[in-house]
């Protein structure tokens, strides 16, 4: 036998093995935070739902674009205050036993039972003030006022099986236990901050899936993510880092699936209190009134601002500059309103006529690990201030801390990112007045007041014909756009990059799921 | 022979000297040296971020080591950075110097309960990883210059204490002190006046290893994202910038910043194992390889 032969031989043999593991069609993806628990009702972070939504269901879902499909129900509104659901049927949790309606009421019961989230889901389950269940497929669900958005809060709830997660601890779903859902994948093993390990669910209502087994692993570092996929350790990765995207682009065998992100960057500027912290006169001195209370000093400081060259150098591409509450394909976006355009003259003109014509100090504080190069971005929109007289300085910190802070008003100008899949919804959150008995401004970081935007929030929530309500939300954008309660930086774009035998429609709610995955 | 004579005879220390008094020119003047003042937002352009060294920059002057992602001159960087990462390193090292000094010497003297007292807490300090205690303590105490300095000095003070307290042993038992208390001088004028200059050499030499091990540990915490703020950057912070971009071939934000704290780290570790073998005769002779 010649040299050549053998080579032949392993050739062959080698091609064989890769043809082997390409049949046993196993995914790796690459997730870009951690997942705390497998408990799909303790807190509503996107990471967490990202991996539940693999082995749990619920009975709205949302498509690429952000609109509400039936998922496990269909549904109709008899009248303004009531909504039916009509269960699919022959849909089975993963232990065997059917989906009926009381899992449904359940599990809509659930989120308010839950103690000690620092963010549950109680929101997306309090406007219904009744549940009827007709008949083994059917739920009725009251509301008190006609409240449009209830398909979007039901999205966000996931069905359990009432008999699995009866008395089941955090701990239960974690091992595997109560984590009985009816998505297609069930889980196999969670080990937090590593990975989680799914197996196809061969009994999946939805018809088979490509993948039998799906691995999620946890990669929250930028570089070690993209390294992963360099490497051949993941097959995919999710939030591709900007400084990387050319990279990617130009590897051969991978490519890119990308999307406008529901996610709008913004600043959060305080108005509510007289002396914001940070916010001081150029010597040091607290200013005899807050500057940001005149709406002129909002606009200067939204047209100080150079949105196209943060998109273009600090993002990468990666962002699109933003005048709305809402990305473009998010229900109510209003497309009349744009982005105010650079214009620093006419900044310091509006700061002076607002009795700044020296400016003022001020210091705006970042999570430096949440949103796409978001302490980059802090510090880019720093010195676009100082160029128009405000000396700006950076506080950034990691997200576990600054989220405590913020809310408890340590900080002056705040830089947040809200992704949602309506701007009646994002104006509820964060410029209405806050009120938390309603659920209302529970982000709004300025303690900015205006009750006619309130009352346009509140009108466009109740309205239940959504072309209506889309109007109103419509006008409630350009309403926020005008006051400016806080100011709109960018809309992320999403990336995904992937191996070229795979693709992946890119979704506007950011969310990676393997499911959605194909083989080409 | 005097110790300056003694340091020059070695080649390697001397290069490491003039390096260090390079560096230490180059981070005192950085003002006057630096094309563009790096913690000044106005100065800066976003227009000239991530370009290559040697590129020009819109305001005339070459970017001879790049920009980094909010156009800062990574040559004025690195000054400014050095500047940061000396300071700190040298005052941190001189206030747990005189604490620990302080500390140990009263274990030394006093002896008994009091020094079984310090010593444990000086041993509980340093089981713990000087890391571990710089992030719990940044962590609580939140960011800045003054806490970086605070979280070294908390780390450091023991290993003075523990150089202190062991030499001042054996000075104390020596003729001269007990010359002094037949004299009836007072504790504080023997602790200070009589024994501390005899215990002086071997803590300038734990102080010199002191100071470069100061320098990585801020950095290590600049590196983490819980020291310097960002629109000041010191050179761990700088790397850490840099860091996101070494995939995407922009090498020059992490591996400039990298050699000149490599570069610094180095020569005063030279410097102190020389100082080291030129105040301690019986070590080097023992050591000297």
């Amino acid at each position: 036998m010649t040299g050549n032969s053998v080579l032949k031989q392993v050739i062959v043999a080698l091609a064989a093995w890769a043809a082997c593991t390409l049949h046993a069609a196993e995914l790796r993806i690459g997730l870009s935070a951690d997942v705390t628990t497998m408990d799909p009702h303790f807190i509503a972070a996107q990471p967490n739902l990202t991996a539940q939504h693999h082995v749990f269901e619920s009975l709205v879902h949302v498509d690429e674009r952000g609109r509400s499909i039936p998922l496990l129900a269909t549904w109709r509104t008899p009248d303004p205050l009531t909504w039916e659901f009509n269960l699919r049927k022959g849909v089975k949790f993963h232990d065997g036993t059917g989906l009926t309606a009381e899992d449904v009421v359940y599990s809509l019961e659930r989120p308010l039972a839950i103690t000690g989230s620092p963010g549950g889901f109680a929101t997306y389950v309090k406007p219904i003030v009744a549940k009827q269940i007709v008949d083994r497929y059917t739920v009725r669900l009251k509301t008190a006022a006609p409240y449009g958005a209830l398909l979007q809060d039901l999205a966000e709830v996931m069905i359990v099986s009432k008999k699995a997660a009866t008395g089941a601890t955090g701990a239960d779903f974690d091992g595997g236990k109560a984590a009985l859902g009816t998505g297609p994948y069930k889980l196999v093993k969670f080990s937090r901050g590593d990975r989680i390990e799914l197996a196809r669910n061969e009994e999946y209502w939805g018809g088979r899936l490509p993948w039998d087994k799906v691995t999620l692993r946890i990669l929250p570092s930028d570089p070690v993510r993209t390294a992963a996929l360099l490497a051949g350790d993941v097959d995919a990765i999710e939030h591709v880092p900007s400084a990387d995207l050319a990279k990617l682009r130009a590897r051969a065998g991978l490519k890119l699936a990308q999307a406008v992100s529901w996610r709008t960057i913004l600043l959060h500027l305080d108005q509510g209190r007289d002396q914001p912290p940070g916010v001081l006169s150029k010597a040091g001195k607290p200013l005899e009134r807050n500057p940001f209370k005149d709406a002129r000093v909002r606009r200067a400081l939204s047209k100080a601002i150079n949105r196209r060259l943060i998109v273009e150098r600090v993002m990468e591409g990666l962002g699109l500059p933003a005048g709305n509450v809402v990305s473009p394909s998010v229900f109510g976006h209003d497309p009349a309103v744009k982005a105010d355009a650079y214009d620093p003259e006419g900044a310091k003109k509006l700061l002076a006529e607002a009795g700044y014509p020296d400016g003022f100090q001020l210091t705006l504080a970042t999570p430096n690990n949440r949103y796409i190069n978001d302490e980059q971005v802090a510090q880019a929109v720093a010195q676009m201030f100082s160029r128009v007289g405000i000396a700006a300085k950076v506080e950034a910190m990691p997200l576990s801390v600054y989220f405590g802070k913020a809310r408890g008003g340590a900080f002056g100008v705040t830089l947040l990112g809200w992704g949602t899949l309506a701007a009646d919804f994002a104006l509820r959150s964060l410029a209405a007045t806050a009120d938390p008995g309603k659920g209302y401004g529970a982000w709004n970081w300025g303690g900015y007041a205006n009750a006619g935007l309130d009352a346009l929030v509140a009108r466009a929530l109740g309205t239940v014909d959504p072309a209506q309500r889309e109007a109103l939300a419509r006008n409630a954008s350009a309403l926020a756009a005008r006051e400016l309660p806080f100011i709109p930086l960018h809309y992320q774009v999403v990336t995904w990059a992937m191996k070229s035998n795979l693709s992946y429609a890119a979704r506007t709610d950011e969310f990676t799921f393997a499911h959605h995955f194909k083989p080409q | 022979m005097n110790a300056a004579a003694d340091f020059a005879r070695d080649r390697i220390a001397v290069t490491a000297l003039a390096v260090l008094a390079l560096i230490l020119f180059a981070a005192f003047f950085a003002p006057f040296l630096s094309p563009q003042n790096p913690y000044d937002l106005a100065q800066l352009d976003l227009l000239d971020s991530k370009l290559a060294p040697g590129a020009r920059a819109g305001a005339g002057f070459t970017y001879w080591l790049g920009t980094d992602d909010q156009g800062r001159d990574m040559l004025s960087g690195i000054f400014y950075g050095l500047r940061t990462s000396l300071a700190v390193g040298a005052i941190s090292t001189l206030v747990a110097l005189a604490l620990g000094m302080a500390i140990g010497l009263v274990a030394a003297y006093a002896g008994g309960w009091v020094d079984a007292l310090i010593m444990r807490l000086v041993d509980l300090q340093l089981s713990f990883p000087s890391i571990l205690i710089a992030l719990v303590l940044l962590a609580v105490a939140g960011q800045g210059v003054d806490k970086v300095v605070i979280a070294l000095v908390v780390v450091q003070w023991a290993y003075y204490a523990r150089t202190v307290r062991g030499t001042a042993l054996v000075e104390k038992h020596k003729e001269y002190v007990d010359a002094a208390r037949v004299m009836a001088f007072g504790a504080p004028r023997i602790v200070f006046r009589h024994i501390l200059p005899n215990v002086l050499p071997p803590l300038i030499v734990v102080a010199t290893v002191q100071v470069a091990h100061a320098i990585a540990l801020e950095a290590t915490l600049s590196f983490l994202g819980l020291g310097m703020p960002i629109t000041e950057p010191s050179l761990g912070l700088l790397i850490s910038n840099g860091f996101a971009h070494l995939i995407s071939g922009r090498y020059w934000i992490s591996f400039f910043p990298g050699i000149a704290l490599l570069i610094t780290i180095v020569a005063i570790n030279l410097v102190g194992d020389r100082l080291r073998d030129v105040l301690n005769p019986r070590l080097a002779s023992h050591y000297s390889a």
